[in-house]
């Protein structure tokens, strides 16, 4: 009982403590960099010159927008995939997603390196074949186990990563490390154009989530448990899957590689909100929201002059928060 | 009687792996009967359970519920009329004893409809059933196995079934909620059908029992009429006596070996 200590508290609490912070890590992001911008000048008190303005609106705008997007949507299908798969380790990533991607941004930045656009759209369908490829396998096992389709991933991904490293071995020096960049992730490139994108893919599987909320909650307990409350339980595990990856390959596609959002955030949120599929899913985009905005904000100011890219950052704070995972279940 | 039977089997087989798990079931369930299914480990209570779930399919024969074919229902239709108790393999995310209890409305409600007052209401009226009003905010998980049981079965009469399944709903409880999970089923006066290993369990609060021994009805009837001597050593292969239950009117069945205690 008393794990959950934000449950205990009363609803409009929580909203209104959860859209205070989302607002001030939305100021501190918009404020920080190497074009200082004050509070009174972002809220329209005080003028702000050209370059000012330009920087605000033509870049930290759409790249904060890009963030709170992308960390959302992968915090978002963590908390599914995790859920309708009941592994607590189920992750956006598992599906060779990522290693889909790189292979078709390899193959873009070999055969056409002078165009940046096409790289984000074959990571797109790199990551999409990859699924695809996950998925086949399952269909041909009947979806019968679960695990048989995580273990997919895992080859799938393999698979890929050594077609990539090949594709690179073989060719000209410069490709290896433009490709090294884009998986390290980062939302520099960031572009309204981006937000359309991915924000009604994240919109649709966020309102799916919410209208199946009974449903998810169902499958938590068992498949058996759940078809006997009249829950298609292979359709609708079907349907997070697609629009899961869906939803991961976009985000790969326009910002690389952002890894253990998805796997850490429903975490932490399972133990501050609570269980249920809408605490979860709601608390979960909150999260990933605010949280990759804050790491994006951090990772263009930790260093002067200097850009860290947002997958590192992610990474460190992801191994960091696991190993204090496994210490706390450790102790008791 | 003339009324429609809530369940009715028609000469159903039913086949996995080229093995005959149950062969040639007739029978008629009646609205309203609380049915025990016997029999030793194997002898098919488990599948007869998941035929009705259309988990799994008959090899050959009929199974009607109400009248109508099982096969015509779909997932959602079936859960709307027959609600299942069975054992849960420990859940790895948590809900509230809440949640659990609202999945009943499953089959109830539209997708975008959200739980009215009644609903509320309900629900602390399954969880009173239960004894276990207390603990709706609890986590479920964290539960004991008994207590899990008896919230399956609020679950189960917050989902308002015609029929109720119950798969050995006694394991895990201790000997005041065994006879209590079977005083509320009989109380909700639906239609039960529950495995049972406990045969004195299954005779004192069973309208009927159906003896099942390696996939064959081979008894049916009132306890009287089931619970006989030879008919039981040779299905459980374990001497057995029969006298007369000292506490209501039913037999009562003890078995064991006289010379080894």
């Amino acid at each position: 009982m008393s794990k959950i200590w934000l449950a205990a508290l009363p609803v409009p609490f929580v909203v209104l403590l959860a859209i205070a912070l989302f607002v001030l890590v939305g100021v501190l992001a918009l404020t920080t960099g190497s074009v200082s911008v004050s509070v009174a000048g972002l809220f329209g008190f005080t003028a702000l010159d050209e370059m000012q303005s330009t920087v605000l609106w033509q870049l930290r705008f759409p790249r904060l927008l890009l963030a709170l997007l992308a960390g959302a949507g992968l915090a978002l299908c963590g908390a599914l995939l995790q859920n309708a798969s009941r592994n607590p380790l189920a992750d956006p990533y598992l599906f060779g997603i990522v290693s889909g991607a790189a292979l078709g941004a390899t193959i873009a930045t070999i055969l056409l390196p002078d165009w940046q656009l096409f790289t984000a759209l074959f990571a797109f369908v790199g990551a999409l074949l990859a699924v695809f490829l996950v998925l086949l396998i399952g269909a041909s096992s009947r979806w019968q186990r679960l695990e048989s389709l995580l273990l997919c991933g895992v080859a799938v991904s393999f698979m890929l990563s050594a077609i990539t490293t090949t594709l690179l071995y073989l060719s000209e020096p410069f490709a290896a490390n433009r490709v090294m960049f884009w998986l390290m992730g980062s939302l520099s490139q960031a572009s309204l154009t981006h937000v359309a994108l991915i924000s009604p893919l994240v919109l649709l599987t966020l309102l799916l989530g919410l209208l199946y909320r009974r449903q998810l909650d169902a499958l938590v307990l068992s498949d058996e448990s759940a078809r006997s409350l009249g829950v298609n339980v292979q359709p609708l595990r079907f349907i997070i899957l697609l629009l899961c990856a869906a939803v991961s390959a976009a985000i790969v596609a326009c910002c690389g590689g952002i890894a253990f959002v998805g796997l850490m955030i429903p975490h932490l949120v399972r133990s501050l909100f609570g269980l249920s599929s809408v605490a979860l899913l709601l608390g979960s985009v909150w999260l990933g929201a605010v949280f990759l905005a804050l790491v994006d904000t951090l990772s263009r100011s930790l260093l002067p002059d200097q850009e860290l890219p947002i997958g590192v950052v992610t990474s460190a704070i992801g191994s960091l928060f696991f190993l204090s995972m496994l210490f706390k279940y450790r102790r008791g | 009687m003339g009324q429609t039977p809530v369940v009715e089997f028609s000469q159903v087989q039913l086949c996995i792996h080229q093995q005959q798990i149950l062969t040639e079931l007739s029978f008629a369930i009646a609205q309203g009967q609380f049915v025990a299914l016997l029999g030793p480990n194997g002898a098919g209570k488990t599948s007869l359970l998941r035929l009705l779930q259309k988990e799994y399919q008959p090899s050959s024969g009929l199974i009607k519920l109400q009248g109508q074919p099982l096969s015509s229902f779909s997932q959602s239709e079936l859960a709307a009329k027959v609600a299942l108790v069975s054992q849960l393999p420990g859940p790895l995310f948590d809900l509230t004893v809440a949640d659990v209890v609202l999945m009943g409305l499953i089959p109830h409600k539209a997708l975008w409809q959200t739980n009215t007052e009644q609903d509320l209401q309900q629900l602390r009226h399954s969880l009173e059933l239960v004894g276990l009003a207390a603990k709706q905010h609890h986590s479920f998980a964290h539960l004991s196995g008994g207590e899990q049981q008896r919230v399956l079965l609020a679950r189960a009469v917050m989902q308002k079934p015609l029929l109720l399944l119950l798969d050995e709903p006694t394991n895990h409880l201790d000997l005041y909620y065994q006879h209590q999970v079977l005083r509320i089923a009989k109380a909700l006066n639906i239609t039960v059908i529950a495995s049972i290993h406990d045969l004195n369990l299954a005779s004192r609060y069973c309208d009927r029992l159906l003896l099942l021994n390696r996939g064959r009805l081979v008894a049916d009837g009132t306890a009287e009429h089931v619970l006989q001597q030879e008919l039981l050593t040779e299905v459980f292969r374990i001497p057995c006596l029969i006298d007369q239950n000292p506490f209501g009117d039913c037999p009562r069945v003890s078995f064991g070996y006289k010379d080894i205690r």
